[in-house]
């Protein structure tokens, strides 16, 4: 509903411009008539050399004269709707204000001043054009020097033009009232006109206002209420992993530890009464203990980063260098002096959460600009060492990032150390097993 | 990119093929002027120098055809001019008529003419009479050149001085020897008591303000210069001529049949009716010739001359050859030379004038002239003034006639109606 009031609105706006253009068309074309039928008039009654006497210029011959307050009010429509596309740029736009100007007064003159009203069609298009603060002047200035140009009271210009009442003084007094009045009219109906479509022309840039203002309302309250849900859908996310994390807990920890509790209650029992049965029955329970492990594992595998999950290690970590890098503009360099094969997942994923949390502290702490990674192998364990060219850490004192890694390294029987030098450097070690793979035992112990 | 390249073509050919038919097309200059004298004298052919003139020019300028309207009458040249302009089919070079000067000079109808002669190496405006020049100027800009001019002279009744045994007066006479000569010529020759010879005819406050050194307007046509010593001698002399004749108004025929001694008489009429058609049939009763106008006390024996001008449309088509077209008629001292045979005119050139071969041409052309010495009439072109041309200057000097005129009569005192007949001109003037 409100869309159809204003394209109402604007249409009427339209209307009254149309009407604005082809009246002072119809007015000029009746000017433009009347000043060459007096002078053909002038010419055949004899009376050019009277004529003359009384005006300060010899005006253009007739049909020249016409054709030219014809043409150039012809040129000066073309020049408006030009001015009222939307698509102008700004340079364009002056352009063809400037031209819109001087075809303007062009036309004036060759009407000889007698109708100033064009000077309000050129005036109706700045102000349609009227963009704001930066315009303001401009179009100050620039109506300024029409009023004055049209002035028919400014000497400088009444000079050069043959006035209106030269032409009208060629016929009778009574028909020369007729015409004085019939061009005042004519003015003052053109005022009347312009003065309508300015009431228009703000109106319809207040409802424009007013429209925007109400858009800008509405976008905040859906911005508003994106965040809420955004922070609800965050809530529900959370909730349900932890659902799902209880849930395997439950099913694979609770199930693999309860079948081992109630496997060791029997064992406490037959242990005395009979030793091999008991044994037997641990050597079950280790069953379960193994299998709950392996459910373990599967679930955890569920819980690894992305890439890790597709990509293999290396790629994975090369691939988050090269992102980190590229996202802060921070120097990273990867020199891999050699790679253990067939790394167990969970290794993998602490390899890889020491790359990452590393090269974030390097460039969230340390501000450096440029970061080192190197990783190798020695018999029987891995090393890494980041080394960065920041600002170090000032108490070396494990911060959550660096507990988060010895904690990680820990529970593979890893060590972390670092130190300042020339920056901040890191060194992370992770035993291995002979084959490049970890003693089974003790991986099985750690997960 | 396509579109606009075609486009540019289309353009660059367009361009080409009007510049191509602008600059191959014929060139036709039109000139207009009036039949008949300028100087409002029986004249033969009006058109013959003219056509001299647009021969010479189109032998200089080949593929340049010259067209002239003939047949308009002086009385309706300046309506029909008018009526040119306003059609905007105006000729290119045309006599611009002294009361119109003013008016299309303001109205920027007149090309101006220093932008061509101030690059024409070829022209020199010191060659021109000064005041004749300057008649063609309009706020000190010059808007048209004279092509001739003629001087007013005095006419002399030789027959009737020798009959009173008075020695015709020299060039350098005064209004003293003037009135000495009037009152002894002022008589009744048959008896009959009324005076029936007289000293002067036609000598209007005009010529005498003239001769004593009396300029009629400011500059700028607002003020009047009436009311001084000078004018009270003029009006003082008018009275005394009134005086002489007794309250007789002196008649042309008067003067038609040689009862009048003097009469101011320009040199185109002196020209016309001095040979042999014009002497039988108007002035045959008695031997004349002209000499200068008497000086005033305060001014010297100068003359009125009435300079014929021509100028250019400013919006001709063709300036530059309708600036050349103007030389040839105005500046070329061989068409100069025709206005010695070919009309009633005085060249406005002064060496055309002074040169030798000229006093020969002018005895050639005007039987009977043999006592008119070039020479002399020369230096009354130079000792010249012209008449005012501002809008209104015609009507206030009407006006002023009419004034002066009763003053003349009723004998008042001059200062005190002076200074009145110059407060009603000046209220007219400043209107």
């Amino acid at each position: 509903m409100d869309a159809a009031v204003k394209s109402e609105g604007k249409s009427r706006l339209l209307r009254t411009h149309g009407l604005l253009v082809w009246y002072n068309g119809l007015v000029v074309l009746l000017m433009a008539g009347f000043m060459s039928i007096t002078q053909e008039k002038i010419i055949s009654a004899m009376a050019a050399r009277s004529f003359l006497a009384t005006i300060p210029i010899v005006p253009l011959p007739t049909a020249k004269g016409f054709s030219l307050a014809v043409g150039s009010y012809v040129l000066l429509m073309l020049l408006g709707s030009l001015c009222r596309r939307r698509n102008l740029s700004n340079k364009n736009l002056y352009f063809v204000i400037m031209a819109e100007i001087v075809t303007c007064l062009i036309l004036m003159h060759s009407l000889n001043l007698g109708y100033d009203g064009v000077v309000l069609v050129v005036v109706a298009d700045l102000m349609f054009r009227y963009q704001g603060k930066n315009q303001g002047w401009l179009l100050l200035v620039t109506m300024l020097g029409l009023y004055f140009m049209a002035s028919y009271n400014l000497a400088l210009f009444q000079s050069h033009v043959a006035p209106f009442d030269a032409y009208a003084a060629y016929y009778r007094s009574d028909v020369q009232a007729v015409l004085w009045a019939i061009k005042n009219g004519l003015s003052s109906l053109n005022i009347i006109i312009f003065v309508f479509y300015m009431v228009l022309l703000v109106q319809d840039k207040h409802d424009e206002k007013e429209r925007i203002a109400s858009l800008n309302k509405q976008l905040g309250e859906a911005n508003d209420r994106l965040r809420a849900y955004a922070l609800e859908a965050e809530h529900t996310a959370e909730t349900r992993e932890r659902n799902r994390l209880a849930r395997e807990i439950h099913d694979t920890l609770g199930h693999a530890l309860s079948g081992i509790a109630t496997g060791l209650d029997a064992c406490i029992v037959l242990v005395d009464a009979a030793p091999e049965a008991a044994k037997a029955q641990l050597a079950k329970i280790r069953e379960t203990a193994r299998r709950g492990i392996v459910d373990v594992r599967r679930s955890v595998k569920k819980l690894r980063p992305d890439d890790l999950e597709k990509l293999p290690l290396r790629q994975a970590v090369e691939k988050l260098i090269f992102e980190y890098s590229a996202s802060s503009g921070m120097q990273t360099k990867l020199v891999v002096l050699g790679w253990p094969k067939d790394l167990r997942p969970d290794v993998e994923d602490v390899i890889y959460r020491i790359v990452q949390e590393g090269i974030t502290n390097a460039n969230r702490h340390g501000q450096a600009t440029e970061v080192v990674i190197t990783i190798g192998t020695e018999p029987g364990r891995l090393y890494i060492i980041m080394a960065d060219n920041g600002k170090g850490c000032a108490e070396l004192k494990d911060g959550f990032g660096l507990r988060h890694m010895r904690e990680r390294l820990e529970l593979l029987h890893g060590r972390l150390r670092y130190w300042n030098d020339k920056g901040f450097t890191l060194e992370a070690v992770i035993p291995l097993g002979k084959a490049g793979e970890q003693v089974e035992k003790q991986g099985d112990e750690h997960i | 990119m396509k579109r606009g390249f075609a486009l540019y073509v289309v353009f660059l050919l367009l361009f080409t093929v009007a510049l191509s038919w602008y600059l191959t097309k014929p060139k036709v200059l039109y000139v207009g002027l009036f039949a008949g004298s300028n100087w409002d004298v029986p004249e033969g052919d009006s058109y013959a120098m003219l056509e001299a003139a647009i021969e010479r020019f189109e032998k200089e300028h080949p593929g340049v055809k010259v067209k002239y309207v003939s047949g308009i009458r002086k009385d309706d040249y300046s309506e029909w001019l008018a009526e040119q302009f306003l059609k905007g089919t105006e000729p290119d070079v045309f006599v611009v008529p002294g009361a119109d000067f003013d008016l299309y000079a303001a109205s920027g109808a007149l090309y101006p003419l220093a932008r061509s002669a101030s690059v024409d190496a070829s022209f020199d405006a010191s060659v021109y009479y000064k005041s004749a020049l300057d008649y063609g100027k309009w706020q000190g800009q010059s808007y048209a050149l004279p092509v001739g001019a003629v001087p007013t002279l005095m006419f002399v009744n030789k027959s009737l001085l020798a009959r009173e045994g008075i020695a015709i007066p020299a060039n350098n006479w005064t209004w003293h020897d003037f009135m000495q000569i009037c009152r002894a010529v002022t008589r009744d020759t048959d008896g009959d008591g009324r005076i029936d010879q007289f000293g002067v005819y036609d000598y209007t406050w005009r010529i005498a303000a003239l001769t004593n050194g009396i300029k009629f307007f400011s500059a700028d046509g607002r003020t009047a210069n009436l009311a001084d010593k000078k004018m009270e001698e003029v009006l003082r002399f008018m009275q005394e001529i009134h005086e002489v004749n007794q309250g007789q108004e002196v008649q042309a025929k008067d003067f038609d049949m040689g009862k009048v001694a003097f009469r101011p008489f320009t040199f185109a009429e002196y020209r016309t009716y001095k040979p042999y058609p014009w002497r039988i049939k108007k002035y045959s009763s008695f031997e004349w010739d002209c000499i200068k106008l008497p000086a005033g006390p305060s001014g010297r024996n100068s003359s009125l001359i009435q300079p014929m001008l021509m100028g250019i449309s400013a919006r001709s088509h063709e300036q530059r050859l309708a600036w050349e077209l103007l030389k040839t008629i105005c500046y070329d001292p061989a068409v100069q030379e025709l206005m010695l045979t070919k009309t009633q005119g005085l060249p406005a050139r002064r060496d055309v004038v002074e040169s030798p071969q000229a006093q020969a041409l002018f005895n050639e052309a005007t039987p009977g002239s043999e006592e008119m010495n070039l020479k002399t009439v020369s230096e009354v072109m130079d000792d010249s003034i012209t008449p005012s041309k501002f809008a209104r200057c015609l009507e206030a000097l009407h006006l002023a006639d009419n004034k002066l005129q009763h003053i003349i009569r009723e004998k008042d005192s001059l200062s005190s109606a002076l200074s009145q007949v110059q407060k009603e001109i000046n209220a007219y003037l400043q209107q």
